[in-house]
């Protein structure tokens, strides 16, 4: 089960249960501004959901280290040309 | 096997545009092969078929999202024995054991890790051993920044969808992660 911390009236109208169910979403910017408002509040007032949302958000900082910003070789960029010419679909 | 059109009944603006786009498709397809060589053949597989059926594209819309999705099926075409999925769709009742498996990493101290430790080649190895259809979500919300809307118009899945995939790849990421500490020997981080 979840420690719900959000009995003190600084954590807000989230409940920790909500706020944890919902940390994704938030770190997706995939939330309405209500409802993002409520998590900023709701962290900032609740320290064990506030380490949870770090966790997490190292987590996808990890994650995108996988990123790669590379441009396609400009032989592959050459061979599709060549092909999409050969098969009659580019001038 | 569908015909070449001519040349001159492709748009200019439809070639440029798609062309625009190859090094944005390119690396959505390193990210999805794991390989230099499957991913150069994935896009000169996506440029034929996206070139093949051109007026499939509706003028004015996101062209490098339309070259993402030909280019997943593509790459599930190719990959069609490991689409075992299905059943894994639906995890309701997924959140709360999540919940309580991070809050054990939290309490072991091996969340520290994701501060310390190189993890890069940990992430890449991880990437590379995740099955569709979480594969496909995590790359196109966690490397090619798209919103959950994106993704499940380039899916052709419901936006819940998208986010039962995500969470559930994010999942199946942590686990290998949190391992990876482990044998890491990461200092507070216990061998069950």
């Amino acid at each position: 089960m979840i420690d719900d911390h959000s009995s003190s009236p600084t954590a807000g109208t989230l409940s920790c249960a909500d706020a944890i169910a919902t940390l994704w979403d938030y770190l997706d910017g995939e939330l309405s501004p209500e409802r993002e408002a409520a998590m900023r509040a709701h962290l900032a007032a609740c320290g064990p959901c506030l380490h949870h949302h770090e966790f997490e958000r190292a987590f996808l900082d990890a994650v995108a280290t996988a990123r790669t910003s590379d441009p396609a070789p400009p032989a592959l960029r050459s061979r599709v040309i060549e092909m999409l010419r050969a098969q009659g679909l580019l001038p | 096997m569908v015909d070449a059109s001519p040349p001159a009944d492709i748009s200019p603006e439809f070639s440029q545009s798609a062309l625009d786009a190859l090094d944005d498709v390119h690396r959505f397809a390193w990210s999805l092969a794991r390989n230099a060589a499957d991913a150069d053949d994935l896009v000169q597989e996506t440029f034929l078929r996206a070139f093949r059926s051109w007026r499939t594209f509706l003028p004015g819309s996101d062209i490098r999202r339309w070259l993402f999705t030909i280019c997943r099926n593509a790459y599930l075409r190719s990959r069609e024995r490991e689409q075992r999925y299905t059943t894994l769709e639906n995890d309701e009742g997924e959140t709360m054991p999540a919940v309580e498996q991070r809050a054990a990493w939290l309490r072991e101290g091996v969340d520290v890790a994701l501060l310390r430790l190189d993890l890069k080649p940990a992430v890449e190895r991880a990437l590379d051993a995740l099955q569709e259809p979480f594969r496909s979500a995590v790359i196109l919300v966690d490397l090619e920044d798209h919103s959950y809307d994106d993704a499940s118009a380039i899916l052709g899945v419901p936006v819940g969808t998208v986010r039962s995939r995500l969470f559930r790849g994010r999942r199946i990421l942590q686990e290998h992660l949190m391992a990876f500490a482990r044998d890491a020997g990461l200092p507070g981080a216990r061998h069950d």
